[in-house]
């Protein structure tokens, strides 16, 4: 579903991901790990194509990810998390899972029926729906955000921190979800700091340090690792 | 006393409709791209440069049409011209300062609205001298001493209905939710599938066509145009967006009214007012920016780096 080969990418003068190279198959759930500052959200802006990579290729459901232009993903089947929800906040919860669904361009998908989906699986949606989406507690945007990602029923999510600033009670609530988005067959990316979380849900991972991945493997034997351990745990 | 108060809330409202269909564009624009299109009211006043041609053509082609009809005919294809006109500028200049600092594209627009300014005065024929413009309606009605120019009554119809056109379009179209949400986040909104510049060319058309028809009003009411009106009709539009709060919709609206009122305060209670006018409008200005920086409803502003 996605990959990525030695992609390089920098701000500026500034290097930032330095021949990263990670692939997430139909069906996986893979996680990228890393400390602050170590490239993790410059590899999501990467894969949605709003920071073209310098060198190397970023291929979605077989398409280049410069070409298609980060326009166009949503139509390829990806649903994005971004870091910090960023929802449209004077937009209803409505109008912002509307424009998700508008964009993923699913044919044979029924926007009511979607909606209808999303609030089984988040019950509190349902009520919030005329509601301004910045008008909601972090948990409940935390919440719509992954239901806009979800509702064009994409083949591949890929998530930027979605935990961050949620309550621990919240946090095992959210990884319930990913762990039925994993179950139901779509392709996930979950880049996370919190590495036990992460690994306790996904099949293989992928450690970058300072731009580039320094371990990857299978979940088992990352979470028996000595940097990981060191780094993390 | 009763009647003169009436004639004055008026005029008032004649005069804060007008500037409102001006702010409206700088409040949108500024929403939508963060950008101070410093030249809106240069590209506002060429509409009824467009629509005088437009009448001549008119005339010229035979159109079975005279009078009122020849000129709505007319001012409808100065919206029209004035919407592409604001597209083109977008297309041709402002893009060019999507990523850049803001001063530079405030620079930019400054620069622009002079060469459009230059540009009527030298291509239009005898375009350094007034032109009359006509009445949109001459008509007026009576109501016991209250004297009632029909004009008064289309300058204040035309624009509440354009502010309620373009909140419903904002809010209740696909579109609109597009507008805004390019305006909220615009990396994010690309996720979304929506192409930034075709919704700033969709905020130019609109926000210059809506600037046209505050010109075409203001000109109307003045009964001539000069190539610089837009000088001044562009920065009374611009101060009012700012003190409402650039960007908010109502803040237009708020300041609007406020820069009438004071406009008309001024000429009634100070010997010489209409001297004085602008003097007290921008100490006004000045006065709401010291006591709220982002306008009276507006959010506060961070400067980006």
């Amino acid at each position: 579903m996605l990959e990525m080969e030695r992609v390089c990418t920098s701000y500026g003068p500034v290097p930032m991901l330095r021949d990263v190279s990670l692939r997430v198959g139909e069906g996986e759930m893979v996680c990228l790990l890393g400390p602050n500052g170590a490239g993790k959200s410059t590899t999501f802006n990467a894969i949605c194509g709003l920071l073209p990579a310098d060198s190397g290729t970023i291929r979605i459901a077989g398409r280049d990810v410069k070409e298609a232009g980060p326009e166009r993903l949503a139509s390829l089947g990806v649903g994005f998390v971004p870091e910090g929800r960023r929802l449209f906040p004077t937009l209803t919860v409505r109008e912002n899972l509307r424009l998700a669904f508008d964009a993923a361009r699913n044919p044979g998908l029924d926007f009511e029926d979607r909606l209808a989906k999303m609030s089984a699986l988040f019950p509190r949606i349902e009520e919030r729906l005329g509601q301004g989406a910045g008008t909601m507690s972090g948990g409940e945007q935390a919440m719509v955000a992954l239901a806009r990602a979800l509702i064009g029923d994409p083949r591949l999510v890929v998530m930027d921190e979605p935990s961050l600033g949620l309550s621990p009670r919240l946090i095992s609530e959210y990884f319930q979800i990913v762990a039925r988005i994993r179950d139901e067959g779509k392709a996930v990316l979950l880049i996370e700091q919190n590495a036990e979380t992460a690994l306790s849900i996904a099949e293989r991972g992928y450690l970058l340090i300072r731009g580039q991945i320094a371990i990857s493997g299978a979940s088992e034997t990352l979470l028996k690792d000595d940097t990981i351990r060191h780094l993390y745990l | 006393m009763d009647a003169l108060l009436a004639q004055h809330l008026l005029n008032w409202l004649v005069l804060g409709s007008i500037y409102t269909l001006i702010a409206l564009g700088f409040s949108l624009l500024f929403g939508v791209l963060d950008v101070i299109h410093f030249s809106h009211g240069d590209v506002s006043m060429a509409a009824p440069f467009v629509a005088l041609a437009a009448i001549q053509a008119v005339a010229a082609w035979a159109v079975p049409l005279t009078g009122t009809g020849a000129l709505l005919l007319a001012i409808l294809i100065s919206m029209a011209a004035i919407g592409l006109l604001g597209v083109l500028l977008d297309w041709l200049v402002i893009r060019r300062f999507r990523a850049a600092p803001a001063m530079m594209a405030l620079v930019a627009t400054v620069a622009l609205g002079t060469v459009i300014r230059e540009l009527i005065r030298t291509l239009y024929p005898q375009g350094s001298n007034p032109k009359p413009f006509p009445a949109i309606a001459t008509d007026v009605i009576r109501l016991g001493d209250i004297v009632v120019p029909v004009f008064s009554l289309i300058v204040i119809a035309v624009s509440v209905l354009t502010v309620i056109a373009l909140f419903a379009l904002l809010n209740h179209t696909p579109v609109g939710v597009r507008i805004r949400a390019v305006a909220e986040d615009r990396a994010v909104a690309r996720l979304m599938a929506i192409r930034p510049n075709r919704i700033f060319a969709v905020t130019f058309f609109i926000a210059s066509a809506v600037g046209a028809v505050g010109a075409v009003f203001f000109v109307s009411h003045a009964g001539v145009v000069r190539f610089d009106y837009g000088v001044q009709l562009g920065l009374i539009g611009f101060s009012a967006a700012v003190i409402g709060g650039l960007g908010s919709m109502q803040g237009a609206i708020l300041g609007s009214l406020l820069i009438a009122g004071i406009d008309m305060l001024v000429q009634i209670a100070v010997p010489d007012g209409a001297s004085y006018r602008l003097v007290f409008i921008f100490l006004l200005v000045i006065g709401v920016l010291v006591l709220k920086p982002s306008g009276i409803l507006g959010k506060p502003v961070f400067e980006k780096v």
